[in-house]
């Protein structure tokens, strides 16, 4: 009860120390001092704590189960472990977002204080433009969903968390994600400083770099983490379904990464500022984008929680704002460029372009996708489903040629270039074509078109491995690249060379399918506090008569009342055994799905490859100066 | 003209290419099925799911396979029953012009743009 009070007012709290902020900040802008006042600081750091306080007490309130809040009553119940109780204060839509909104305060902080060789001007601008976000959240929080509301008379019991996102992954998933996210907000927010104060230069791209490699870390590994509950929890096996949500965490991500890409050209070069500042306007707007799809109920998606036309009003126009304000400000302040640019066809600048016009290709393929739908229907009310064929047939072909241009082209150097070490590339290139050709003919998929596609990836795979023993300069981006390659690989091997049995059995029985034989030995009841569960323990011999045994799970909770199946995995160095079961109406039979899923774990770990470079080259920069 | 395609069907499957046939007629059967939305899950395909809905579905699949229907009749069946929005692949046609060009129009404008803007020297 008091934990209830304490948050919502130390919320209210928080939004008075955005408007004092704003005007303290005014103030300074214009004065002669050259240090920015201090007074900023302590009222950013001061705003920061209000939020964690308030955030504090909402877990605090979920903790004690007190359900004379909502959102408490809403999402838990007494008999939640307690991780789970307190994981479910962001596993709803009014504590994520103030989640969302303690993410956003907690790094404008650490913006004015890792910034402090910046010039002044730039960094009160940043913090304005930032303020101006945190106030729509603050807005948005308070009026359409406010986590403190207060139930009279107190129920006695809560409804409960669904039980599909208990699961210590989600738990993390979107903390991780967020960071990344409200990361973007960053960049967004000193980019139009920067274009206000025409401070968009090389010591500007050196300086936002480090927010970009972050954000891009965060969403990164967010994303993958959100794949990996898919895969164990969701129950079918699949790692990523083309689902609207999962579309909208990638687009930001295919927006940051050329981002990523783009500024390396301006930091060394002081080239494309046009287009850097476009990219950082649009990954952030992508970000929240993804917030209002997802909170609004449009996408018809296991994610959405929350189906509240007033809430999705309020994000649209807040979008529209955020949006026209930026366009507003880029088209009035950005300097016209007038100088022609001249670009060497063989040189990094170039292949930073390339890079940048095929994600931004993939973005195109993966936002039309998303929408096109929603518009037809409000069109002509026809309704039409865009899944993974879709996405399929537009990119594939073209990530074949990626793969090949992202081979030798980021080796090339700034201004003027030309290739080096011909021989080894086509030697290497001959190999691939041969391996893929081995491996594939002896499968029973498209030859050509999957010959060539594994040859491509293979191609990439090897080049960059050499590099990675040559003493090359660059070993964070050849990692990055490498595990992308990696990463290809293990999702095109993972589809062509996954197999499945499904069947009903019933205890005591043995099942014998084209590989090898399943046997139900015994089930085991077990009662915990939330839940009932069915254990069953299966045995499966292959071909080889190796013998592993699983044990699936099927769950009963009882608040809200829900069965869920849980996959019993079984994960080794070349592929998953993956099995679930379920029960079948109205008799003793189960009904079992077995997998034999090759290279999952090498899909988590490119991707984590692929982060690590990122990190690396975070860490290479603060060493350099 | 029915019991003879089952007559033929029968025949074949009790013959020489037994293990073959069948094993392909169950990997398109899983194409099929993966490429259906369970209308009543949220983003879930049929194959996927384990409500009744999908559970009347995979029997009407596997009831037109064996009645010897092509991927692309069983597709259009569903779609007369359910509507477009059943199948997970859109297909080509007056509704989805725009949805299959236009990324591929930007890709190339984008492009155009580039080497226009640009000056590009060897």
């Amino acid at each position: 009860m008091l934990a209830n009070q304490i948050g919502y007012y130390s919320l209210l709290l928080g939004l008075l120390s955005s408007f004092l902020l704003c005007i303290v900040s005014a103030k300074d802008f214009n004065s002669s001092n050259n240090k920015i006042n201090q007074n900023i600081l302590s009222l950013s750091f001061l705003q920061l704590m209000l939020v964690v306080v308030s955030f504090l007490s909402l877990i605090i309130s979920f903790v004690n189960s007190d359900f004379s809040n909502e959102t408490v009553f809403n999402n838990s119940h007494t008999t939640k472990p307690l991780f789970y109780k307190i994981s479910g204060t962001w596993g709803n839509h009014e504590g994520s977002l103030l989640l969302w909104l303690m993410v956003l305060t907690l790094f404008i902080f650490l913006f004015l204080i890792k910034s402090r060789e910046q010039p002044k001007k730039y960094r009160i601008l940043t913090l304005l433009f930032q303020q101006i976000i945190i106030i729509g959240f603050f807005l948005f929080v308070l009026m359409t969903s406010n986590p403190f509301n207060y139930l009279f008379p107190v129920p006695n019991e809560g409804l409960g968390l669904n039980p599909i996102l208990q699961d210590p992954a989600l738990a993390i998933h979107p903390p991780i994600l967020y960071l990344g996210y409200v990361g973007t907000s960053v960049i967004f927010s000193s980019a139009l400083a920067a274009v206000v104060l025409n401070y968009i230069s090389k010591d500007w791209g050196q300086h936002i770099k480090k927010w970009v490699l972050v954000s891009w870390i965060f969403l990164t590994v967010g994303i993958m983490l959100g794949s990996i509950w898919a895969y164990y929890e969701l129950g079918w096996g699949g790692f990523w379904f083309w689902d609207p949500v999962e579309n909208i965490s990638l687009m930001p991500w295919l927006s940051l990464t050329a981002l990523l890409h783009c500024i390396t050209v301006l930091e060394k070069r002081n080239m494309f500022t046009s287009w850097v500042v476009i990219l950082s306007i649009s990954t952030f707007t992508l970000s929240m984008c993804g917030t209002f799809l997802v909170r609004s109920g449009i996408l018809n998606s296991i994610h959405t929680f929350a189906n509240d036309p007033a809430r999705g009003v309020f994000i649209l126009i807040f979008l529209f704002v955020l949006i026209s304000l930026s366009l507003i400000i880029f088209f009035i302040f950005q300097k016209k460029n007038y100088k022609d640019l001249q670009l060497f066809w063989l040189s990094r600048e170039t292949s930073v372009l390339i890079n940048n016009w095929f994600m931004m290709y993939f973005l195109s393929v993966v936002l039309i996708g998303t929408v096109y739908p929603i518009f037809l229907d409000v069109i002509s009310s026809e309704k039409i489903s865009v899944g993974p064929p879709f996405y399929q047939k537009l990119i594939t072909p073209f990530l074949i040629v990626f793969l090949l241009l992202m081979s030798f082209v980021p080796r090339l150097k700034w201004i003027k270039s030309k290739i080096d070490n011909k021989n080894s590339l086509i030697i290497i290139f001959i190999i691939s074509v041969m391996l893929s050709l081995l491996i594939i003919k002896n499968l029973k998929v498209d030859l050509l078109f999957n010959t060539i596609l594994v040859s491509a990836a293979f191609f990439l795979f090897f080049t960059t491995l050499k590099e990675l023993f040559d003493k090359k300069l660059n070993i964070a981006q050849t990692l990055s690249h490498f595990g992308f390659s990696l990463l290809v690989l293990s999702i095109l091997f993972n589809s062509i060379l996954s197999s499945e049995t499904i069947t009903n059995i019933k205890i005591g029985e043995r099942y014998n399918y084209s590989n090898g034989e399943i046997f139900l030995k015994r089930i085991e009841k077990k009662k915990e506090s939330n839940f009932e569960s069915i254990i069953a323990y299966f045995e499966i011999k292959d071909r080889n008569s190796k013998t592993i045994e699983l044990k699936p799970e099927i769950r009963i909770y009882n608040q809200p009342k829900t069965i869920t199946s849980e996959a019993d995995i079984k994960t080794s160095i070349l592929n998953d055994k993956f099995l679930v079961m379920s029960h079948v109406k109205g008799n003793e039979y189960f009904n079992i799905r077995y997998q034999v899923k090759p290279f999952m774990i090498w899909i988590w770990t490119s991707v984590l490859l692929i982060s690590f470079g990122g990190l690396m080259s975070l860490f290479k920069k603060k060493n350099e100066k | 003209m029915k019991i003879f395609k089952i007559i033929l069907i029968v025949f074949f499957s009790l013959g020489f290419y037994q293990l073959k046939s069948d094993e392909k007629t169950a990997a398109i059967e899983i194409k099929i099925l993966k490429n259906i939305r369970c209308l009543i899950c949220q983003g879930q395909s049929v194959h996927d799911s384990e409500s009744e809905f999908a559970f009347s579905i995979k029997q009407i699949v596997k009831k037109k396979i064996s009645e010897g229907l092509k991927e692309k009749q069983i597709y259009d069946f569903l779609k007369d029953k359910y509507g477009e929005w059943i199948v997970y692949d859109p297909g080509f046609n007056k509704n989805t012009y725009i949805l299959w060009l236009l990324p591929l129009l930007l890709f190339f404008l984008a492009g155009a743009i580039m080497i226009k803007k640009l000056i590009f020297k060897k």
